[in-house]
């Protein structure tokens, strides 16, 4: 059978349009603007990134779908809607940084973020260990120069630095256990992976490849106990970097995630829906769940930085993610896709928020944003929904993500099992994650600005991308079935 | 003589004292060599920097220059396409349209990589 690249050329369209985009946005910015401030290179790169976004957006929505080039990459409903997901990410991580401070170079900055979309609209439909990996790679490579984007600033580069030591770690975990996968099965694609194991049943081998690869992930997600890098990379990023890594690859990395474990490792995936479960990567992925809603929630309660908040509220959301992704199982990918979506879009406009803040000083603290809503009602009303939304208050879109994901989770067995009982403690848990979220909302809505604020002038990009994403949070809180549609 | 009764991974746990007595063992005896055979007489001549046998020259804590990595990571790129390259030539009569196109593609890319980095001016030696 000879290799079908007419399909992969159409196929992989999308990421044609984002890889062309990033070289023009390159190519012009060396040759015929060469001489212009960095403000207009930085304003000509993010229009041509945002061009190319959108041009990949109408490819992946009428292109085509089913498995490509042999079932290397598979164009099923979670990977359109995963691929449409991130493209609007990046979009408004791409509005984020017009208004965030100029990075010093404008138009590799956005030419990475592009680099970084590509790899996570692999990762969305890979369906091989290599490519995966590959995917993995690209993606995770960008966003650690993304981190250190800002390399004069001490912050900055530490970010980059433990992100970079802590993921390439990670990869060596995730291909070290591929590998093991590969030895134990003779294959790299997912579905005959998961037709040996089917005929093999659960070595010490295959635990310890399992191991491997959820370390390896659990690094990638910022789950507990691999979360150490994230606080640090949020608080010391540029903020668009920040929202980019906190929304887009959160989603990308879940949806890879899930299509690793449910349609490849199926067989090895044990139970956690009854008391005595069975072995498989399921407990040890409930382990996982429960030490993240636990820490990130309980620490959150301490910080008094906001991004560093907003990191260990990522740890806590990451660990309910994880629940979505034990709940695929029974309820499909629907449940956490939602989730996932609907927190990065809330992720991205909170860290909006702060980027606008950040123009007239710094914006760290919670009390940096003391008086918000007499500074600008607009910046306050969009933070307000974005802190609400993530906290799970309706009729936001949190709320219907939280609620899909918790009943999936208690569909498995009810409260029988691990898996009812792991939905509990993170309901339970929500109504602590209110409390935090209403500290930062408190300094925002009702502290008094101090003496020496001004107003903050909203620029209008930034303005209608804030709008955007609180108007789609408040539109898919309302209407959830024009996300689980695609499904 | 064979271990008929033993478990599937037993060589691993073998494997792994052999690997931690082995390390251990050599630098005992080397300690053992210092103890015995090799009392320290530093002298002028022993302690001079090291200049593969004709006299040394100045001091051995000298700055290098860090800026060849740059030429480095582009020697990289192009060594790493020439071992993607040669597999593809050699099966190359027998492959469809497409797998040429793919591999143009990969070219040009990282040939968009070497002219960004010349534009830039990475390639001139400051």
């Amino acid at each position: 059978m000879s290799p079908d690249y007419t399909g992969l050329f159409q196929a992989l369209r999308p990421e044609t349009s984002l890889l062309f985009g990033a070289l023009v946005a390159l190519g012009l910015d060396l040759s015929l603007f060469r001489r212009h401030t960095s403000g207009e290179r930085l304003n000509l790169a993010l229009w041509i990134g945002a061009l190319a976004v959108l041009a990949a957006g109408a490819h992946v929505w009428f292109g085509p779908h089913g498995p490509i080039f042999g079932g290397v990459l598979i164009l099923d409903p979670l990977a359109v809607a995963t691929r449409l997901g991130v493209l609007a990410l990046t979009l408004l991580t791409l509005g984020v940084a017009t208004a965030a401070r100029t990075p010093r170079n404008p138009a590799e900055y956005v030419a990475i973020i592009l680099f970084a979309t590509t790899g996570f609209m692999l990762m969305a439909a890979a369906q091989q260990l290599l490519l995966a990996f590959l995917a993995l790679e690209l993606a995770s490579l960008s966003l650690y120069v993304l981190a250190g984007f800002d390399k004069t600033r001490p912050e900055s580069a530490e970010a980059a630095l433990k992100y970079f030591l802590f993921g390439g770690m990670a990869a060596a975990f995730l291909l070290f256990g591929f590998s093991l996968i590969y030895g134990l099965t003779g294959s790299i694609e997912l579905l005959e992976i998961a037709r040996q194991l089917t005929l093999q049943g659960l070595s010490p081998l295959l635990v310890v490849a399992l191991v491997m690869v959820l370390v390896a992930f659990g690094f990638k997600a910022a789950a507990a106990p691999f979360h150490l890098w994230a606080p640090d990379v949020y608080e010391g990023a540029p903020t668009p970097s920040a929202a980019f890594i906190a929304s887009a690859s959160k989603l990308a990395g879940f949806t890879l995630f899930a299509r690793l474990l449910w349609p490849g490792l199926r067989a090895a995936a044990g139970n956690v829906s009854t008391l005595h479960g069975a072995p498989g990567w399921l407990p040890a992925v409930a382990v996982i769940s429960a030490v993240s809603l636990l820490l990130g929630n309980f620490a959150a309660l301490a910080q008094t930085n906001v991004r560093r908040l907003l990191a260990y509220s990522a740890i806590a959301h990451a660990g309910a993610l994880l629940l979505g992704v034990i709940a695929a199982g029974r309820s499909g990918p629907a449940p956490f896709f939602f989730y996932a979506a609907t927190y990065g879009l809330a992720t991205v406009g909170a860290f909006g928020v702060l980027a606008v803040v950040e123009r007239t000083g710094s914006c760290q603290k919670i009390t940096d944003l003391a008086g918000l809503h007499r500074r600008s009602p607009l910046l306050a009303g969009c933070l307000a929904i974005f802190m609400l939304s993530l906290a799970g208050i309706p009729p936001l879109a949190g709320f219907f993500g939280k609620f899909t994901v918790f009943a999936a989770a208690l569909q498995l067995g009810g409260l029988a099992g691990p898996a009812g009982w792991l939905a509990f403690l993170a309901i339970a848990l929500s109504a602590l994650a209110l409390y935090y979220y209403l500290i930062v909302l408190k300094q925002a809505l009702v502290a008094p600005p101090t003496a020496n604020a001004s107003r903050i002038v909203v620029p209008t990009l930034a303005r209608f991308t804030l709008m955007a994403a609180a108007g789609l949070i408040v539109l898919f809180g309302v209407a959830p079935s024009l996300l689980l549609d695609l499904f | 003589m064979t271990l008929p009764s033993a478990h599937p991974y037993a060589f691993l746990a073998l494997f792994a004292l052999v690997a931690i007595a082995f390390p251990l063992l050599l630098l005992a005896v080397a300690q053992l060599w210092f103890r015995f055979f090799q009392p320290p007489k530093p002298s002028a001549t022993k302690n001079d920097v090291y200049e593969c046998g004709v006299a040394p020259t100045g001091d051995s804590w000298i700055q290098f220059k860090a800026h060849y990595y740059l030429y480095a990571i582009l020697f990289l790129i192009f060594d790493v396409e020439v071992l993607f390259l040669l597999p593809f030539a050699v099966t190359f009569t027998t492959l469809p349209a497409g797998a040429l196109v793919a591999m143009l593609v990969f070219i040009l890319l990282l040939a968009e990589g070497l002219v960004w980095a010349w534009h830039r001016g990475h390639l001139e030696w400051k």
